[in-house]
Parts: C-alpha cells; sequence; structure tokens
C-alpha cells in the first residue's frame, strides 16, 4: 500500500469513528430496510410503517394478559419516553399483540394507556400478525398449560426492535436492556 | 445436637458468606420471625382492559386482566423453606409463577414452590418469579396499596401490604 494512502486512512480513522453511531443495544451493521407491515390501531385506523418516515418507531410484542414481561416492557417505555425530553416527539412507541383472539383493539388501549396514552396497541388478522412475527423474527408459541388457571399462555419473544426515521432496521434491545442505554440509543437516532 | 447439626447445614448452604454472619442469623430465628418481606410492590394494571358488559369476561377469567407482585424475602431462619402460595382479594385467583428466558423467548410458567434457603434470601423481580393476579377484581392505580398474605411451607404465614407502582 503507497504511504499516500495509508496516511489519508489513519487521518480517516478517528472521523470514522465519531460517524458510527455507537449503539448500546445490538446494532444491526449495514441497517437494512425494515419489513413493511399495515395493521390497526385502537381506533381501527391503519397503522403502516413505511407512512411513518420521519419518526423512530419502537416496537415490542405481547399480549395484554401477560402480567409480567409485557407490562414491565412499556413501563421502561414510559421511563425511556421521560428521560427523551424534547426528542420524545420525534419516537412512536407501539405494541403489536401475539394474541389476537383476546386482545380487541379496546383491550388494548385500556392496557397500554395504563403507562402512557400515546403509545400504540396494535393488532390484525392472525395471519397478518404472522407475517409481521415471521418477517421480525419474533417467536409466539401458544400453550395450555398445566397448574394454572389461565386458559393458555403465550410464549413469545421480549426483544424490542428500533426503525429509524429513514425505516431502516437499526437497533434490537434483548428484554433487560437498561432504560439509560435505550434512551441513549434512541437519541442517537433523533439526532438529540 | 440437633441445633449444632442445623448450623453446620446452613454453614454448609451459605459457604459463601462469612461465619459471623450465622451467628446473629441463628440468633434472631428464635427471638423474630424467620421471614422478612422487603421491597414489595405491584404493577400497575387496569382491571378489565376496557371488556365492558357484553364481552367474554365470564367465569373462566379468561378475558380477564392479570397483575404481578414482586417482593425480596429473606429467611433469617437456620432451616431451609419455601414460598407455596399466595392470595389477595384483590384477583380471584393467585399463582405463583417464574418466567424462563429460552433462547430470547419468554415463557411463563406456574410453579408449586419458590425455594429459600436458610439464610439465603428470594428475589422476585420482572423477569424472573412472581405472585401472579389473575383476573383482577379492581383497578391496580400507582399509589394504591393491595393486601397479600404470603403462605410457607414451615414458617407461619405473613400478610404485606404491597404498594402499587
Amino acid at each position: 500500500m503507497p504511504w499516500r494512502s495509508l496516511v489519508v486512512a489513519v487521518l480517516l480513522l478517528p472521523a470514522a469513528g465519531v460517524a458510527a453511531p455507537a449503539f448500546r443495544g445490538g446494532a444491526l451493521e449495514p441497517p437494512r430496510p425494515a419489513p413493511d407491515f399495515a395493521l390497526a390501531d385502537p381506533d381501527r385506523r391503519e397503522f403502516r410503517l413505511s407512512r411513518q418516515r420521519g419518526q423512530v418507531v419502537v416496537m415490542a410484542f405481547g399480549y395484554t394478559f401477560c402480567p409480567d414481561v409485557c407490562p414491565t416492557t412499556l413501563a421502561e417505555f414510559a421511563q425511556v419516553k421521560a428521560r427523551l425530553g424534547p426528542a420524545e416527539k420525534q419516537v412512536r412507541f407501539v405494541f403489536i399483540t401475539v394474541d389476537p383472539e383476546r386482545d380487541t383493539p379496546e383491550r388494548l388501549r385500556v392496557y397500554t394507556a395504563a403507562f402512557d396514552r400515546t403509545f400504540l396497541g396494535l393488532t390484525g388478522t392472525p395471519a397478518q400478525l404472522e407475517a409481521v412475527r415471521r418477517a421480525y423474527g419474533v417467536v409466539a408459541r401458544k400453550q395450555v398449560v398445566a397448574g394454572t388457571a389461565a386458559a393458555y399462555l403465550v410464549d413469545h419473544s421480549a426483544s424490542i426492535y428500533v426503525v429509524d426515521r429513514a425505516g431502516r432496521l437499526r437497533v434490537v434491545f434483548p428484554f433487560g436492556t437498561p432504560v439509560e442505554d435505550m434512551t441513549h440509543d434512541l437519541k442517537l437516532l433523533t439526532g438529540t | 445436637m440437633t441445633m449444632l447439626r442445623a448450623i453446620v447445614s446452613a454453614r454448609r448452604l451459605a459457604a459463601w458468606s462469612a461465619v459471623g454472619f450465622l451467628l446473629p442469623a441463628v440468633a434472631a430465628a428464635q427471638s423474630s420471625p424467620a421471614i422478612t418481606v422487603t421491597e414489595a410492590w405491584a404493577r400497575r394494571a387496569p382491571a378489565a382492559h376496557g371488556a365492558g358488559p357484553g364481552s367474554h369476561a365470564g367465569a373462566t377469567g379468561a378475558h380477564l386482566a392479570n397483575g404481578a407482585v414482586y417482593a425480596t424475602l429473606s429467611n433469617g431462619g437456620a432451616a431451609a423453606d419455601a414460598l407455596v402460595a399466595a392470595a389477595s382479594d384483590a384477583a380471584r385467583t393467585v399463582e405463583l409463577h417464574e418466567v424462563r428466558h429460552e433462547g430470547g423467548v419468554m415463557a411463563m410458567r406456574p410453579v408449586a414452590r419458590m425455594p429459600l434457603p436458610a439464610g439465603g434470601t428470594l428475589q422476585m423481580k420482572p423477569g424472573g418469579y412472581h405472585v401472579m393476579l389473575l383476573g383482577l377484581t379492581r383497578d391496580l392505580h400507582p399509589g394504591e396499596r393491595l393486601e397479600v398474605v404470603l403462605t410457607f411451607e414451615k414458617s407461619p404465614p405473613v400478610t404485606i401490604q404491597v404498594p402499587v407502582r
């Protein structure tokens, strides 16, 4: 390699380090377009992901019957939103049901509103929801379990998916990611 | 002799801790309750999730809403114990549940008991153990409290007042 190129490469290194955002969640490199989908919000209006350009979309999958993992995620969303300050206006938090059988739009509304009125519960036909899960690699398994009064439970992935303002899937947060880390990455993506 | 054996076995169980820790723990077991509960809280939850008249919220409870109670239980006694049941008037049914992480998938399952080793603690927390409230009888609003009775294998029951967060 000619020495001139080497010098140029070395000079560029710090700049490249600054340009590539250092996400604390699992970064997807290179970012790829987030698979598009259209589901229904509690007012039965269509929520199409590709129409959300300009907003960062934070997505979790779960069901309202879930008392532990799902409300934890929604409570964390509320904390993240509070810490984002003015940048929260650029972030849309959505909760996609894995249990359309029990999660009516109205139930989704009441459940998400317990944490924040701007959180959007989304549902659709079982086929629509399955297509979204497949596109994002989300697992949901309905289980009839002995030893509980619950008619059934749904085992599901608890990761959080973040789509940037240009509609690219950028970061995945595993369950248990600290609120500070999620806030940090969302601030990077909103440029604040 | 029995006491000696108990201390020896407790020491083996708590091998990670300082030996000096055992003596006050054993003494405390004789004068105060072996099980102490700290950091109890319940997750906020709307009771019926919009299930109004004509909804499916029926006798099965399948369409009712649920809640979770968390707490840290400390066993100051010299014998191992276990939480085996819980009760509250805030729900139709109360169960003990555990969330297991299986390759990124969260699976909630009922458990018959939550072990409380001698001199040890049991921490219930999101993504782990919780007391499951099935079919809430009312909304759980932040700032409110609910009463929960914890039943143990050996120790007498403990009633706790749990704040909703």
